[in-house]
């Protein structure tokens, strides 16, 4: 992996769930209005297979799907915070919620509006986030 | 009589406030680490009433910190319903607009809260002037 990208640590509020995933220092996050996302307010942070592990709470994920069933939504059974999941626009990846990141110190985070309303239209834009890196 | 309707994403629980329209209602955005996480964004008025209706199982309750009241949480599709406080007033409560999805606030920004350093008594004080005479049903509410 590039040593341009830090492992940073976050998870849910009970801390039953845990997780780290490898970020630069500028990384692009996309704020959903789908369903889903406006019900969460789940700031996403998509990153490659390679680039996130669960450190801690496998046991403890709920997962719920609807419509397509393609993406994965876990949340902690305890306290409910989806920390992350597996996306639609990305089944090879994971999307980590930026609110749950422990210490955004160092860390630029730029939001995008995402239009998961006409998600059919605009799904394919985000496929390359989750792309690995040769 | 002005009512607010709502639902979590799979419709499991279903929520209303009723006596106090929209623009007359706050929205705040606690900062703490909980509300954080969830994007809540807070409403309750003392003047209106919150009905919250689940059926058997399908709310999971969550404490933490002062443990003063359950954070309400759907347990099939993870949506943060909103807070219940028992009190010697009564059941009271705050609904998450964004987790039920209740109409009109659409534009308003939430205004940032933080309650750090409150004593026990305080807080339960400040949530009975604040928050809504609250019951939670099994039965579903009105369309």
């Amino acid at each position: 992996m590039s040593e341009a990208f830090a492992w940073r640590a976050g998870g849910c509020h009970c801390g039953g769930v845990r997780f780290e995933v490898a970020l630069p220092s500028r990384v692009e996050a996309q704020s959903c209005n789908c369903s889903m996302c406006a019900k969460t307010g789940f700031v996403h942070v998509i990153v490659p297979e390679s680039r996130f592990r669960l450190t801690k709470g496998a046991d403890r994920l709920a997962e719920y799907t609807f419509n397509t069933r393609v993406a994965k939504h876990l949340f902690c059974s305890e306290c409910g915070i989806k920390s992350f999941y597996r996306p639609r626009s990305n089944p090879d990846g994971w999307s980590v919620n930026a609110r749950c990141l422990d210490e955004v110190e160092g860390l630029e985070i730029v939001i995008e509006a995402f239009d998961g309303q006409n998600w059919e239209a605009n799904g394919a834009s985000l496929a390359h986030l989750s792309r690995e890196h040769a | 009589m002005t009512r607010l309707a709502g639902q979590c994403h799979c419709g499991a629980v279903q929520a209303s406030i009723e006596g106090i329209a929209a623009a007359e209602l706050s929205l705040r955005a606690c900062q703490c680490g909980f509300c954080r996480r969830h994007g809540a964004m807070s409403t309750s008025h003392p003047q209106a009433r919150i009905t919250i209706a689940a059926g058997e199982g399908a709310l999971n309750r969550y404490r933490f910190g002062q443990k003063l009241s359950d954070f309400l949480i759907c347990a099939n599709c993870g949506s943060y319903v909103g807070s219940l406080a028992e009190t010697d007033i009564g059941p009271i409560a705050i609904l998450n607009v964004r987790g039920v999805d209740l109409p009109g606030f659409e534009g308003r920004a939430a205004e940032p809260m933080t309650y750090d350093g409150e004593t026990p008594e305080a807080r339960t004080e400040r949530r009975k002037a604040r928050w809504s005479p609250a019951e939670l049903t099994a039965q579903p509410s009105r369309a």
